[in-house]
């Protein structure tokens, strides 16, 4: 039985990194797809439970509004597989979409400079954070949450804690927005939203990186087993530090989809974003310890986030309570997370 | 001792566990009396493991009976494996390192005066306990301070020292120990089964099982071979049982490479701040230096200093030209390869097999900055080939290959950055006879074709098999070097490396 699984196998191109030995169909469906399985037992509920959950302009909207989350997903999906943790994601969001919207508004940079001043900006943030990481060899956990509260800071005093054009400021010079960076947020090719474009260009960049790079190769290896990894010649704290400056450089572009969604940028945007990333990577399957993950993975469950908030509206749940049962859900899919990885090592 | 016409003690009955793709038992049973040490043999996923597990309640059966003094056993959990009177003593080790001797034996039951922990009485009935044993511990030393050996005796007080548990089972107890401590924890063992306990072990090195154990049960495949009293069981019998096939043990030596020699590695007055005296050596092309010592012999330290993992003091040269290796990065570059003692350092348990082999040539797999998939599977493949890796899968996960594979998944990797020195660190510990026997040949044959090959082992046999030349280090130095191994009394190194002034005293 054993020996036609492996023949099996080999005779098929597997393009993905597996993450366990697949049995039969019930094994496949319920501990590899568990968020799939979600996914669409949460669409079923909400297209019975409502008439407009299943509409192609809403399944648009739940797509425009999960992309930022999405692209800033991305990069903590490659930060978690290493065996790190990015709590800065949101400052990181805000200070790029901050930087650009100043250029573009304030200084009259045309959208291309202005947008890739936003972004290096937020990938030096990025960098900082892996240096004081790998160099300074303090935890990722800690490393972040410091910068989390300094680039905060930093998109404060770029802004003057204003949001970005403003009414007091923009008198003066060109006071809004590049239609270019709107159209970004807003605008779409074909009723398919520009933001989403954009997010899957990032999954795609992202699988790229994982599965086709040694450096995504060393990403997984540092974060199963750094020292086995470092003896295999493996760079561990350059590899640290590029997938804390990719996380900058993720945000900076999601900041800046963010920015032409609003028509406006402001420092305190995008919080709280940071729990909303690690809770789609988890959902999705990655191992919060690193080692183990799929950009697929974080991309159901980033969707199944934005379903949940967009069927919850749809069905009238009130605020407070949409966020008791969104964090009763996260829980919940963790803890079948954890059940379904005991059963794989049992 | 035991007496087939008694009632036994354990009745394992017909035991069987499936895991995803694999039968890890078939069927098992297996009757244990009192008073008696059972070995449980075979080879790495032949199912020991699995056993031990069932019946100290960490996994549970799929079917199956398992009755202790005729009382049917549930054992969902270790806590009531223990309170059915079934302890088990782990591999590593699961003491707390920062409580005292005492507090660790009690943990959990510490006695209680009033609110207050009864310091007094805890230390005292730990002192008789350790008298019992004659294990000469303080009860109130820290555990973290105490050797592994006697922290491994502490683990097993701990067991017995629940005064109902009837079954000890004991999953490599001698993995780590030296030659003194075995014969230590051996007399231990004994004294436990002369109080009536039943002690079930598993373990790899069959010289040992046989030398303690009243009876014998070889395990092949997750079914039960056979199940024989010592005398009807020798070591080649059982060998056979295991693999299924007769090894004779002694013909495995090649030729020494006999033209003039090239020193590949040459090290003048090596030391570290730990070791301050110094070593010399040179190691020539084409040969397998052993390096043989007990643990604290600094053998780990020279071979992770030689892999840039420790700082060493002194000159190296690699073919004559002096070098620098302060980063494992360097290390690799100048073609140097090392294999680490424990294998979980070395492994990334959550990559596939191929991924693994390529994990030190990732940079020759790329083009213009792609990854080559399908030359990384076609490398991987070669080499599970060449190495018999089981099963031959290369997409499987690590987690799920055995000691041995894992540990051909390791040698592939260094092999196939085809480096000039390969350092091995005991590439054999804790795995089964096959895969040792298919390791140490491969690795001869790589010898063959120029490979230089650093081989560490504390196993005296091991080093007189593998070694073309063996070095004895204690302590830090260069005590004895043997140049011409075979035929050497194993003895003879044992006393070496443990300070014993006896052999033959050969200048390297």
């Amino acid at each position: 039985m054993d020996k036609n699984h492996s023949t099996k196998n080999e005779q098929k191109e597997r393009v993905l990194l597996p993450s366990y030995q697949p049995g039969n169909l019930v094994h496949l469906v319920l501990l590899k797809g568990g968020s799939l399985i979600g996914l669409i037992g949460l669409s079923a509920f909400f297209a019975l439970s409502s008439q407009h959950f299943l509409t192609i302009s809403n399944v648009l909207n739940i797509f425009r509004q999960v992309s930022v989350v999405l692209i800033a997903a991305c990069a903590q999906t490659m930060v978690i597989i290493s065996a790190g943790i990015d709590l800065s994601v949101g400052p990181l969001i805000a200070l790029g979409g901050s930087v650009g919207a100043v250029a573009m508004s304030y200084w009259g940079w045309d959208f291309l400079s202005g947008a890739f001043l936003g972004v290096i900006i937020a990938m030096l943030a990025g960098f900082t954070n892996g240096i004081l990481i790998a160099k300074g060899k303090i935890p990722d956990f800690i490393g972040t949450l410091g910068m989390l509260g300094a680039f905060r800071g930093v998109a404060l005093l770029i802004t003057d804690g204003l949001p970005v054009p403003s009414h007091f400021t923009a008198t003066a010079l060109k006071g809004y927005l590049p239609p270019a960076l709107v159209w970004l947020g807003a605008g779409d090719i074909f009723q398919i939203p520009a933001p989403m474009i954009v997010a899957l260009i990032m999954i795609g960049i992202t699988w790229f990186i994982l599965m086709r790079t040694s450096f995504g190769r060393s990403i997984y290896a540092i974060g199963g087993n750094k020292e086995a990894a470092r003896a295999s010649g493996i760079n561990v704290e350059w590899t640290k530090i590029w997938v804390y400056g990719l996380s900058g450089l993720y945000c900076g572009i999601g900041g800046l989809v963010l920015t032409g969604r609003m028509n406006s940028a402001n420092a305190l945007m995008a919080e709280g974003i940071e729990l909303q990333t690690i809770a789609a990577v988890v959902i999705g399957g990655t191992n919060l310890f690193g080692g183990q993950g799929t950009i697929f993975g974080t991309f159901i469950g980033a969707i199944l986030m934005g379903v949940l908030a967009n069927g919850l509206n749809l069905l009238n749940v009130e605020p407070f309570w949409q966020r008791v049962i969104n964090g009763i859900i996260i829980v919940s899919v963790v803890i079948f997370d954890q059940w379904r990885r005991r059963k794989l090592i049992s | 001792m035991v007496n087939p016409e008694s009632t036994p003690t354990l009745v394992i009955k017909n035991v069987s566990k499936k895991f995803p793709g694999v039968e890890a038992l078939k069927n098992i049973t297996l009757d244990i009396y009192s008073g008696e040490v059972h070995a449980v043999l075979g080879e790495n996923g032949a199912g020991k493991s699995t056993l031990m597990k069932i019946l100290g309640g960490i996994i549970p059966r799929d079917s199956g009976e398992i009755l202790l003094e005729n009382k049917s056993l549930r054992l969902e959990n270790p806590r009531l494996a223990l309170q059915a009177g079934i302890a088990l003593v782990h591999q590593d080790l699961s003491l707390l390192p920062y409580l005292s001797v005492a507090e660790n034996i009690f943990l959990g039951r510490w006695p209680k005066k009033g609110i207050s922990v009864d310091w007094e009485k805890m230390n005292e009935s730990t002192n008789q306990l350790l008298n019992r044993f004659q294990v000469k511990v303080d009860p109130r030393a820290l555990v973290g301070t105490l050797s592994v050996a006697e922290q491994q005796l502490i683990e097993i007080l701990k067991a017995i020292s629940h005064s109902h548990v009837k079954i000890l089972l004991l999953d490599e107890p001698t993995s780590a120990l030296s030659g003194e401590e075995i014969n230590r924890l051996f007399q231990i063992l004994k004294e436990i089964k002369n109080e009536g306990k039943s002690i079930i072990f598993i373990s790899h090195k069959i010289n040992e099982a046989v030398k303690i154990s009243n009876r014998i049960t070889v395990l092949k495949d997750g079914e039960k071979v056979i199940t024989d009293t010592k005398p009807n069981l020798d070591e080649q019998t059982i060998i056979y049982h295991m693999t299924g096939k007769y090894i004779n043990l002694k013909n495995f030596h090649h030729t020494p490479p006999t033209k003039e020699k090239t020193i590949a590695l040459s090290l003048e007055e090596i030391g570290t701040k730990f070791y301050k005296k110094k070593i010399s050596l040179n190691i020539y092309q084409g040969e397998i230096l052993v390096v043989f010592g007990l643990m604290g012999s600094g053998k780990t330290t020279l071979a992770r200093g030689l892999f840039g993992f420790e700082t060493l003091e002194g000159t190296i040269r690699l073919f004559g030209n002096p070098v620098t290796i302060n980063h494992p990065k360097i290390a690799i570059q100048l073609g140097i390869g090392y294999i680490p003692e424990d294998r979980r350092f070395g492994l990334i348990y959550e990559l596939p097999v191929y991924a693994n082999i390529t994990l030190a040539i990732l940079k020759k797999m790329i083009r213009n900055g792609v990854l080559q998939i399908k030359k990384e599977h076609e490398v991987a493949k070669h080499y599970v080939q060449a190495l018999r890796i089981k099963p031959p899968n290369i997409f499987r996960e690590i987690l799920y290959l055995s000691g041995g594979n894992q540990q051909k998944v390791l040698l592939a990797r260094w092999l196939a950055r085809e480096p000039k020195i390969l350092i091995m660190d005991e590439p054999t510990r804790g795995i089964d006879v096959g895969a040792k026997f298919e390791i140490r040949n491969f690795v001869k044959g790589m010898v063959q074709k120029g490979l230089t090959v650093i081989y560490i082992t504390s196993d005296p046999l091991e080093a007189i098999e593998m070694g073309d030349r063996i070095v004895v280090l204690r302590n830090g130095q260069i005590v004895t070097t043997f140049n011409n191994p075979l035929g050497l009394d194993k003895s003879e190194i044992l006393a070496a490396a443990s300070g014993v002034h006896y052999g033959r005293e050969n200048d390297g």
